[in-house]
């Protein structure tokens, strides 16, 4: 493949004479209008408390900027805000070491087994993410299933500390996240051209080689979307390591939920808020860096 | 192509519908003959609210309706956007002390404060706004299993773990009681326990930091507790019974007892407050209900005088009971919660992150 221009079609169309544009405008034949509502519910649900949020971190309870020096003032908010990214980082990366492979299993098995794989991630996505925590915690605990199996079948002694830990939040995080990656991997699986392989390895590369030269690259706007999603909904978590975590696995979530429902002080939980907020879109600036999001987000396999 | 077409229109007709009943739907407030009672939820409230609030309101020919569970951060905004839908809303004392001077709960006719005094309520659980609904305990709770011979019976004891192996768990709010039980450990004397000396109080909880586990709930306290996973507990006393009485091997060891109250606030500008005040005056007088809601949920009643009316076998297991209140470490000081609260949450979080 050449390498075409860089010329995406907003591109293009910010280069053209005013004129063209409005000719363009002139063609929009009505269908444009159904984007309509969506922009209205995105403005009325999301940009409208957005912008509370942040002038709110600015003027309760006076205005300034004391919220955020308050948030600088001690050092637990930026150590759980890190420890906050730093568990969102290692649940992405499990999430994707196992989505991945599973999906490309789903790609290789037949209609039903891949019905039953596909149930199989669905099902606990359809359940309260409260009960799935909750039975996550009697089955880990130290006197929980595995730990009394275990020790029932002589294996182990003392009760491995499961829960509480930064394993335990990992693994209860992991398996609510697994469903959003599993699905756009799949999804750009399933539409990538099996023949390209053959191709590749009749012009002599091996399997592997294929497979790694060839479908790998192309999975790639799958997993940029697994990635994303699992992330940045990872930074959010708070019931989950609430429940599952050790005092160390504190995350940004829990002391803003805190802040606003038991201390009452909402423009210092607004200022926790606009600093994730600001730390991960500056993340996905930096990532932007390395990677390029649109391509890989917007392309149409 | 047709279909992607019809999909979207029918979307787009679908969510303009959807916003249409949206902006109509926000003109439902209380009627007149309403009351909505907001408590914590569960089993609890289903005991306070059939004990003492369905008696008075079918006498009344008052609708009941029901909310739960209580947000301080909802109670807030309702004032603050003038839209208070919540009656009669039970909280803890610290909350009501430091809402009631923000401006956000009604304050009570002095006719209130009085009959509360004259039906046997303890001043010091009386505030401008508030009055107690009922009263509990923090405990030293333990798994009579783990421990079936000698079980803590003093702070001090609770706080060695050499003696008595084992986890402890704690509630996770800087008002759980853990800064009182440290003090007491550490030699504090009851009466000298307020202000807290919480530099001390953390010194002592640094001791035994590796074995503490913090709960949130009252269903994760009792888990953790019958489950052995922390054979002591710093509890909850009616939750710890309950669960004895359902066969868990828990119970309560009421020495060094800590005692504790809820209170009921009507936000600020609750458009059916006079009926909430007439229920609670209603409420005061009833030492039946009060009794008879004791006896349902295992809380103890709001005035010691209904304690009368509770039969034997759950009185021994409220903190009013004579035995129990001999042997109790005190009053929890909401008062001095209500001013320590925010700064002494966060040197908690600071300690937990450590």
């Amino acid at each position: 493949m050449t390498s075409a221009p860089a010329d995406s079609s907003t591109g293009r169309l910010r280069g053209r004479p005013l004129s063209l544009r409005l000719s363009l405008w002139a063609r929009f034949d009505g269908w444009g209008a159904l984007v309509l509502p969506l922009l209205v519910v995105l403005v009325l649900v999301f940009g409208l408390p957005l912008a509370v949020m942040l002038s709110r971190s600015l003027t309760d309870p006076s205005f300034g900027l004391q919220n955020y020096s308050d948030v600088f003032a001690n050092s637990v908010y930026l150590r759980v805000l890190g420890n906050t990214f730093l568990i969102a980082t290692i649940v992405t990366a499990v999430t994707l070491a196992l989505a991945y492979p599973y999906a490309y299993l789903m790609t290789l098995v037949g209609p039903v087994w891949r019905m039953i794989m596909m149930g199989l991630v669905l099902v606990p996505f359809w359940t309260s993410i409260l009960v799935r925590s909750f039975a996550l915690v009697l089955f880990l605990r130290d006197t929980g299933a595995f730990n009394s199996a275990l020790q029932s079948l002589g294996v182990i002694d003392e009760p491995i500390p499961l829960i509480r830990t930064l394993p335990g939040v990992v693994f209860g995080m992991v398996q609510v996240a697994l469903p959003f990656a599993v699905l756009p991997i799949f999804a750009t699986m399933q539409g990538i051209d099996r023949r390209l392989l053959q191709a590749a390895e009749s012009l002599g590369d091996r399997p592997a080689g294929a497979f790694w030269r060839v479908f790998v690259p192309l999975s790639v706007p799958g997993v940029a979307a697994a990635v994303l999603l699992t992330f940045v909904q990872a930074l959010g978590y708070y019931i989950t390591p609430a429940l599952l975590g050790g005092p160390k696995n504190t995350m940004i979530g829990e002391l803003i939920v805190q802040q606003v429902s038991t201390v009452l002080r909402f423009g210092f939980a607004a200022a926790l808020a606009t600093l994730l907020l600001v730390t991960t879109l500056l993340l996905l600036v930096v990532a932007g860096r390395f990677v390029d999001l649109q391509k890989h987000l917007m392309r149409q396999s | 192509m047709k279909t992607t077409k019809l999909l979207a229109v029918a979307s787009a007709v679908g969510l303009a519908v959807t916003l249409t009943a949206c902006g109509g739907g926000s003109s439902s407030s209380a009627s007149e003959e309403s009351l909505t009672v907001t408590m914590w939820g569960g089993a609890a409230q289903k005991a306070h609210v059939d004990s003492y609030f369905l008696p008075w309101a079918e006498s009344k020919g008052v609708t009941i309706k029901q909310d739960s569970p209580t947000d301080y951060a909802k109670i807030k905004a309702q004032v603050e956007a003038g839209q208070v839908t919540w009656g009669p809303t039970e909280v803890e004392p610290n909350f009501a002390n430091t809402a009631c001077e923000a401006g956000l709960l009604e304050k009570l006719p002095q006719d209130i404060l009085d009959k509360a005094k004259e039906t046997g309520v303890a001043e010091d659980q009386i505030g401008p706004c508030a009055i107690p609904i009922l009263q509990y305990s923090f405990t030293i709770a333990y798994n009579s299993d783990t421990f079936p011979d000698a079980h803590p019976t003093t702070w001090a004891e609770f706080f060695d773990t050499e003696k008595f192996p084992g986890k402890r768990g704690f509630w996770k709010y800087a008002t759980g009681g853990m800064f009182e039980a440290a003090l007491l450990a550490d030699g504090v004397a009851p009466d000298q326990l307020y202000p807290l000396d919480i530099d001390r109080a953390f010194n002592k909880l640094d001791t035994i930091k590796k074995d503490i586990v913090f709960f949130d709930t009252g269903d994760q306290m009792t888990q953790m507790l019958a489950s052995g996973e922390a054979p002591l507990v710093q509890a909850w006393s009616g939750r710890i019974f309950q669960a004895q009485q359902a066969g868990e091997k828990i119970a309560n060891e009421w020495n060094d007892n800590l005692v504790s109250y809820d209170q009921i606030v009507v936000p600020k500008g609750y458009p059916n407050t006079e009926l909430a005040f007439e229920w609670m005056r209603w409420f005061l007088d009833n030492l039946e209900a009060q009794a008879a809601d004791a006896e349902a949920s295992i809380y103890g009643p709001a005035s010691d005088k209904a304690l009368e009316f509770v039969p034997e076998e759950i009185r021994k297991e409220l903190p009013g009971y004579p035995s129990n209140a001999e042997s109790s470490a005190g009053l929890v000081d909401y008062g001095y919660w209500a001013e320590n609260y925010d700064s002494v949450t966060e040197r908690l979080n600071t300690w937990i992150a450590q």
